[in-house]
């Protein structure tokens, strides 16, 4: 049957001031998705104030021109927007999802958080106290907290602290410090705005070129993440289970070889039939859940990868987690090199049927790479990788020594890690 | 493009298909010419509610069993061929179904109808039960580590007071220890019955290639009566409390006697819940997390067989926990006394609407609604069915729900840390 998904046409356009402009088409879908990426993350926050940007990130969304908080939200919403976003590494994102007819609406509200947020006095205070709230709750939240110890053992510097910032961080917030960190970090120079779904690129482009047009200034360079000597921690937690993360450098995002490796990683942990579901949970018994999954920053690609399981069988699942990660090196068989790759694909075409997903990854690429690939590309690139070189690859670059960090009731033995 | 886009006009071109087999099972699909993809599943009306108490969590650990094999496949045999589709494909048990299912490129439907359909008839082997056994006991743990979902059902069972509909999904420890492969072969075979089966399809298929298929593929299937009990929920209302020395905050499950699914006025009730309970924009995101007193504070409705529920949730630091959950309350009462307002209930309408619309938009995401409708009301509901039915619901309808006072019935459970102020 003939299908309208070709996943060949990704529109750009720079405007003036900066701001990067990514959208796909996807003129069957009555729906619009946009994600704009701010270059202000916890990588970039000022030393002693960490978590400025996620207050930052807060403070925009309580009123913008002519609006106050409450004007600004009840707008956005009563034409029906679905919102999100969130606070990270690198960048803070504002996302919207709405019908498309409501575009020319839409954008202006979106783009007046950015252009002229008020940052009125009143709303810090509360902006301020819901990020101390969201930091407290990750008490209750262990693989969170695992995941935030391991990144900051992983890394060196900025991009290692979490995005949630530190008790003593924020409460050396100010009004006027933040503001400050507007006026540096909150501009148009590196920011990106991703849209995918039911409209005509040209109205899309004029849209937004009117909406975004009167923001103006830098934005702060993206921090180069540099890796910490290999090694390992453990968090004491009243927990149930013992949370398990690993994490080892990978290819950079824009490396021709990321195929190659992330094929590999499928064959790894792509699914329930890949190499650590098949040996940690199915014959075993030992978690509910275990994987390894790519993840990028700017320019710097690495693997995480978890398992959680109860203390007692915590050593065996570590053991065999770590000997299935090196074991890759061996190469992968006709069988699962098939399986990895059709499932790869198949994630390509149903990607291509969702504008939130669309729009999300052409702003992670955008970020990551500098710039936006097509569905098609990715495809071709996946197909262009076969058997023998996915292992001649494998067997060339072996895998690096993960820093291993556990979070539970006590550490593991020594031999586990080793 | 002029004119607020709505999905009638851009989806115009949708059919639904609708077939019941001699074996008693029903087969539906809502064929979507744009789509680039086939989402299939089986939903099994039966969970948590239809378990006596010596077999508490068996529907969820036979959903897990039902992955372990088969007459014609192993265990490595399921996984490896969902691989070989290259499919997206899971699972779920709530208190009222169990759900099995997958999307895959539409020239490799053929292949999942036939994946899913053996795995309808699961081999349950000993071996497979005592491993997966443990996989059990380990979610249970990872679960016991997330008081967010836990107080959920420390709630539900004080709130459903006695009614099925307060039984744990998961079972407790003691339970799936005690449980053997023959009370679960059991269970099986009572619950399992084609008619007590739907099968939907949803996005790029042919509907003559699909039906024969699955007459095929279930021939074997042996008819047989399955019930459900309805029994009339009696909801407790007042408080309940559980410590735990691990945590270090105040976790707050929230129920209200509600609407069941097959009642009209549902869709004012959901809309309802989104004035007062949605997670941006809504009274009680005003109330508490805008002012920075509670890091989540949310309420909606969920409608079940027989009977439903306005379920909400919201967390706070101990110290400040009796006055952040006074506030809540005092939100939910002050929407009784008080006056709805008809831009709110508009901006929520409006918000329900595009949630629905993006929903549709992947057939993977559109499939849960297709089979739970067919399921609940046993007949077709469109996305623009379920918007329209939305939109035209009223001010008025919303005020009407109020006028019965459902919150002055709140039961408010509790999940706290040791030394927790009492209240």
């Amino acid at each position: 049957m003939s299908s309208p998904h070709s996943g060949d046409t990704v529109h750009e356009h720079r405007f003036d001031n900066g701001l990067w402009l990514l959208f796909e088409p996807m003129p069957w879908l009555p729906t619009l998705s946009a994600s704009l990426l701010l270059p202000f993350g916890s990588a970039t926050d000022p030393e002693g104030l960490e978590g400025s940007g996620s207050v930052l990130h807060d403070w925009i969304q309580r009123g913008a021109g002519a609006l106050d908080s409450r004007a600004h939200s009840d707008a956005l919403e009563g034409l029906g927007v679905r919102r999100g976003g969130a606070a990270g590494r690198e960048a803070a994102s504002l996302s919207a999802s709405f019908l498309s007819g409501e575009l020319a609406s839409v954008m202006p509200l979106v783009a007046a958080m950015v252009d002229e947020p008020r940052l009125d006095a009143a709303e810090f205070a509360p902006a301020r106290e819901l990020a101390q709230e969201e930091l407290a709750s990750l008490a209750d939240a262990p693989t969170q907290r695992l995941f935030n110890a391991l990144m900051e053992r992983f890394l060196d510097g900025g991009p290692g602290r979490s995005p949630y910032g530190t008790k003593d961080g924020l409460a050396a917030l100010t009004p006027e410090s933040v503001r400050q960190d507007a006026v540096r970090r909150l501009g148009p120079g590196g920011a990106i705005l991703a849209m995918a779904g039911g409209a005509d690129w040209q109205n899309v482009q004029d849209v937004v070129g009117r909406a975004f047009r009167g923001w103006t200034g830098e934005a702060q360079p993206l921090v180069e993440p540099k890796v910490r000597p290999a090694g390992s921690g453990h968090v004491t937690a009243d927990s149930a289970q013992t949370q398990i993360g690993v994490a080892f450098p990978a290819p950079d995002p824009g490396d021709p070889d990321v195929y190659a490796y992330d094929l590999g990683l499928h064959v790894l942990s792509g699914s329930m039939g890949a190499r650590l579901f098949t040996e940690v949970r199915e014959k075993r018994g030992l978690v509910y859940s275990v994987g390894a999954s790519y993840r990028a920053l700017h320019g710097f690609g690495y693997t995480l990868g978890y398992a959680g399981t109860t203390p007692e069988r915590a050593d065996e699942t570590l053991r065999v987690l770590l000997a299935e990660i090196r074991r890759l090196t061996e190469g992968a068989d006709e069988g699962e090199f098939e399986r990895a790759r059709t499932g790869m694909l198949s994630a390509v075409v149903m990607q291509g049927e969702s504008s939130g997903a669309r729009a999300s990854r052409l702003a992670s690429d955008a970020l990551l790479q500098g710039r936006a690939r097509t569905l098609g590309e990715i495809r071709r690139a996946v197909e262009a990788v076969d058997l023998d070189r996915l292992n001649a690859y494998l067997a060339g670059h072996p895998f690096p020594e993960a820093t291993v960090v556990t979070l539970g009731p006590k550490p593991l033995s020594h031999e586990a890690a080793a | 493009m002029s004119g607020p886009a709505t999905p009638t006009e851009q989806r115009g071109e949708l059919r639904f298909d609708r077939t019941v087999l001699a074996n008693g099972l029903t087969v539906i699909g809502e064929f979507n010419p744009f789509a680039a993809s086939v989402a299939a599943g089986y939903f099994v009306r039966t969970g948590a509610r239809d378990e006596s108490s010596d077999v508490a969590g068996v529907s969820h650990f036979l959903e897990h069993m039902m992955f372990k094999g088969t007459d014609r496949r192993s265990a490595a045999d399921i996984n490896r061929s969902f691989d070989e589709l290259g499919a997206q494909y899971n699972a779920f048990t709530s208190e009222e179904r169990t759900v099995y299912y997958g999307a895959v490129l539409p020239e490799r439907l053929p292949r999942l109808l036939d994946l899913l359909s053996d795995m309808m008839r699961p081999a349950l082997r000993q071996e497979d039960f005592d491993v997966e056994k443990n996989v059990i006991l380990e979610e249970i743990a990872m679960y016991e580590d997330r008081p967010h979902f836990r107080v959920f059902e420390l709630a539900g069972k004080g709130f459903w007071n006695g009614h099925p509909l307060g039984q744990s999904v998961l079972g407790g420890q003691d339970a799936i220890r005690a449980l053997t492969r023959e009370q679960m072969l059991g269970y099986f075979e009572r619950r399992y019955a084609p008619s007590n089966l739907v099968l939907a399809v949803s996005g790029a298929y042919d509907w003559d290639v699909v039906t024969a298929d699955v007459a095929r593929l279930s021939g074997g299937w042996r008819p047989f009566e399955v019930g459900r009990d309805l029994p009339e929920a009696h909801p407790a209302s007042g408080e309940g409390r559980t410590r735990d020395g691990a945590l270090s905050r105040v976790h707050a499950a929230v129920f209200a006697p509600g609407l069941a699914v097959t009642d009209e006025r549902r869709y004012a009730a959901a809309v309802l819940g989104n004035v007062l309970g949605d997670d941006s924009g809504s009274r009680l995101f005003w109330a508490l997390v805008d002012k920075g007193l509670a890091d989540s504070a949310s309420l909606g409705h969920e409608a079940s067989d027989g009977a439903g529920a306005y379920v909400g949730y919201v967390s706070a630091a101990p110290e400040r926990a009796d006055d952040v959950i006074a506030a809540y309350r005092r939100v939910l009462a002050e929407a009784q006394d008080g006056a709805l307002d008809p831009e709110e209930w508009r901006r929520s309408q409006r918000k329900l609407a595009t949630s629905l619309t993006l929903r549709a938009e992947t057939p993977l995401g559109r499939l849960v609604s297709l089979g739970v409708a067919e399921q609940t009301l046993g007949r077709y509901q469109s996305v623009q069915d379920v918007v329209r039915a939305v939109m035209e619901s009223s001010v008025e309808d919303g005020r009407a729900l109020l006028a019965e006072r459902p919150f002055d019935a709140l039961y408010v459970h509790r999940l706290e840390p040791d030394g927790a102020p009492s209240a």
